[in-house]
């Protein structure tokens, strides 16, 4: 394998490591706050995607149309949080995920009733055309996704680490009951996930949609494979969730330069789940942590 | 301890229900093989999609129901009898029959092998993991063109065969369908009664179980689990070889996530707890699907399909809002006497 060649599989790990962080990031906030396994998040990222193009279809411009998305997205994400999950904030975690599943079924019909069938493309931010760098090509798109994903996990660990709201979120999921002692509401703060997951996935969709098109039905293959990166480094942690997300982007991007034909779709998430099995606690969890 | 003298206590109840349950079965048995006599082809397509999706349902409704593992990977088991079934038939001049149950073989041993990994998991993980499994298989059946077709699909696999009758007569495919859903019923119901039932009752945490105490009374907890995931691996191969004779034609769209998520639909909303939970949330689901496919052209224009998913989604949520334990509840507490309990919580 030349150097060219090296460097195009490493800047498409990275961008696919990128998507799959912040796929897995929507599962983070939500499933660490109220532990809940939210199967819906690969809608938000749909929807999100599908309601920019909607705007910037209409004249809109593309920074506007994006606000405009994830501020939708997340009024979809509170409503499915109060009334959905709220009137079943007592049910068992299967139950939820199963909710969870059938909010997934409604946006979906949703979305196949206001957009149809077909897929919908975005051109590549502010039109970025390809660089070329040591004979590698990457594509204009790339360096936005890597970046915002970026800006998204430092904003997480400022939000998380230095706001009271964020700590008082963290609070919730590490000790519900000391959490509601200190007069944290649990309900509002399980609330709040769920707009933020929203909002995160819909910028995730606005980021995917110029590379990979968007389409009504892509919301759970989508889910599977940001549940799979979160799973990998421990979903209780958002360093592993952004581990796990750069191990995929990597073993997918290895496997697609290695094996030609589209297997690489089969065997990285199969890996992963060889190195989940392994590692079950996720590999940034220590024992007694988890 | 504790769910182990709750099943003790439950015996001469199951006794008594067990002769209420023969009775009930022979008439379902009577009924289905006699409404063809007077039905047109429509239902008749109609009635053998309920069949297929019940076969698949009631091997997940085992799962869930009596050892308490979810699946949503359960499509691409579907899929594996499909492809089993279509690869030997045609790529190897296999007949239809034997085929058919060597998918079920391969398929069970697939299952059986993932199986020993995948129960060290528990729950909510098992749920993840099995989807992005489902999405290997989908992926895998894409890539493998010279074997599969790759996205276009296999096309002529031969129909299966009884005398002079092949599966593309509909009635002949009507009986073979619910033949197999039939003996696989009685096949269920037994299990539950048996020894390997009260064992997996007895680790189902939802059944008022525990798996720590199943395993002090000497249950080997992981080989249980195993095995039921075994058995409704093949019950979905079964449907999925019958599908792929009787319609011919595969792709493997057909087998991605969506199916999973619509046999789990099934399951919660016929119940968990018994495998005639299969018939009820497959019937009034094609049922529902058939009368939005009805009425909606008609009545607002245009294609029923985001109407139905819309549907499903409702019922979905609604029933475990206000129905966690399915349709059967009902059908249980119309009845004068209630069946012994393992519903789950």
């Amino acid at each position: 394998m030349d150097f060219s060649t090296a460097l195009q599989i490493f800047f498409s790990g990275l961008n696919l490591g990128s998507i799959y962080t912040a796929l897995g990031l929507g599962f983070f906030v939500v499933y660490s706050v109220t532990r809940v396994l939210n199967l819906a998040q690969g809608e938000f990222v749909m929807l999100g995607g599908m309601l920019t193009v909607s705007f910037y279809t209409m004249g809109i411009p593309l920074p506007a149309s994006i606000a405009l998305a994830v501020v939708i997205t997340g009024l979809v994400g509170a409503g499915f949080y109060r009334f959905i999950i709220y009137p079943a904030r007592n049910a068992s975690g299967a139950t939820k995920v199963f909710l969870t599943l059938g909010f997934s079924f409604i946006i979906e019909g949703v979305a196949l009733r206001v957009w149809g069938w077909e897929f919908r493309i975005l051109p590549a931010f502010l039109d970025t055309p390809s660089i070329q760098l040591w004979g590698a090509t990457i594509f204009g798109q790339t360096p936005w996704v890597i970046g915002i994903t970026l800006l998204m996990v430092i904003g997480l660990f400022l939000y998380f680490g230095r706001t009271i709201q964020g700590k008082a979120l963290r609070a919730c999921a590490n000790e519900p009951l000391g959490a509601r002692l200190m007069g944290i509401s649990i309900e509002r703060m399980a609330l709040f996930s769920f707009i933020l997951a929203a909002g995160l996935g819909a910028v995730v969709g606005a980021l995917i949609t110029p590379l990979t098109m968007t389409s009504y039905s892509m919301g759970l293959p989508l889910a599977a494979k940001g549940l799979l990166a979160a799973f990998v480094g421990g979903i209780t942690r958002a360093e592993g969730v952004i581990l796990g997300g750069f191990i995929y982007g990597m073993i997918e991007a290895i496997t697609a330069g290695v094996i030609p034909g589209g297997y690489h779709n089969a065997i990285a998430p199969l890996i992963l789940v060889v190195i989940f099995l392994s590692r079950r606690r996720g590999l940034l969890v220590t024992a007694g942590k988890g | 301890m504790l769910a182990n003298t709750r099943v003790i206590k439950e015996i001469p109840k199951r006794v008594a229900t067990a002769k209420r349950q023969n009775l009930v079965l022979a008439l379902f048995a009577i009924v289905l093989l006699t409404i063809p006599l007077g039905a047109s082809p429509y239902p008749l397509t109609v009635m053998v999609d309920i069949g297929l999706y019940s076969i698949i349902t009631m091997g997940l409704i085992m799962l869930m129901g009596l050892a308490g593992q979810i699946s949503l990977g359960h499509a691409a088991f579907v899929g594996c009898g499909a492809y089993i079934s279509g690869i030997l038939t045609t790529k190897y001049d296999f007949d239809p029959w034997p085929a058919l149950f060597l998918a079920a073989l391969i398929t069970g041993g697939i299952a059986a092998f993932i199986g020993r990994f995948m129960f060290k998991l528990h729950g909510l993980i098992l749920a993840g993991v099995t989807l992005a499994l489902n999405l290997v298989f989908y992926h895998l059946v894409s890539s493998l063109i010279d074997l599969t077709g790759g996205a276009m699909g296999m096309m002529s696999i031969p129909p299966l065969s009884l005398g002079p009758f092949t599966s593309q007569n509909l009635f002949f495919n009507y009986y073979l369908i619910w033949i197999i859903a039939i003996l696989l019923l009685i096949f269920s119901l037994n299990l539950s009664d048996s020894r390997p039932g009260r064992a997996l009752r007895a680790l189902n945490v939802h059944a008022g179980g525990s798996e720590d105490a199943a395993q002090v009374v000497g249950v080997d907890v992981t080989k249980y689990k195993v095995w039921v995931f075994v058995l409704s691996a093949v019950y979905a191969s079964l449907a999925g070889s019958a599908y792929a004779h009787y319609t011919r034609i595969i792709e493997p769209g057909t087998f991605m996530v969506q199916l999973s998520a619509m046999v789990a639909l099934m399951a919660i909303i016929g119940g968990r707890s018994s495998p005639w939970g299969a018939f009820l949330g497959a019937g009034l689901i094609v049922g529902l699907r058939q009368l939005l496919r009805e009425s909606i052209p008609v009545l607002v224009g245009g294609l029923s399909g985001s109407y139905e998913l819309i549907a499903y989604g409702i019922i979905l949520v609604v029933a475990l809002l206000f129905m966690p334990q399915g349709l059967i509840s009902i059908v249980r507490r119309a009845a004068p006497r209630k069946r012994a309990v393992l519903d789950e919580s």
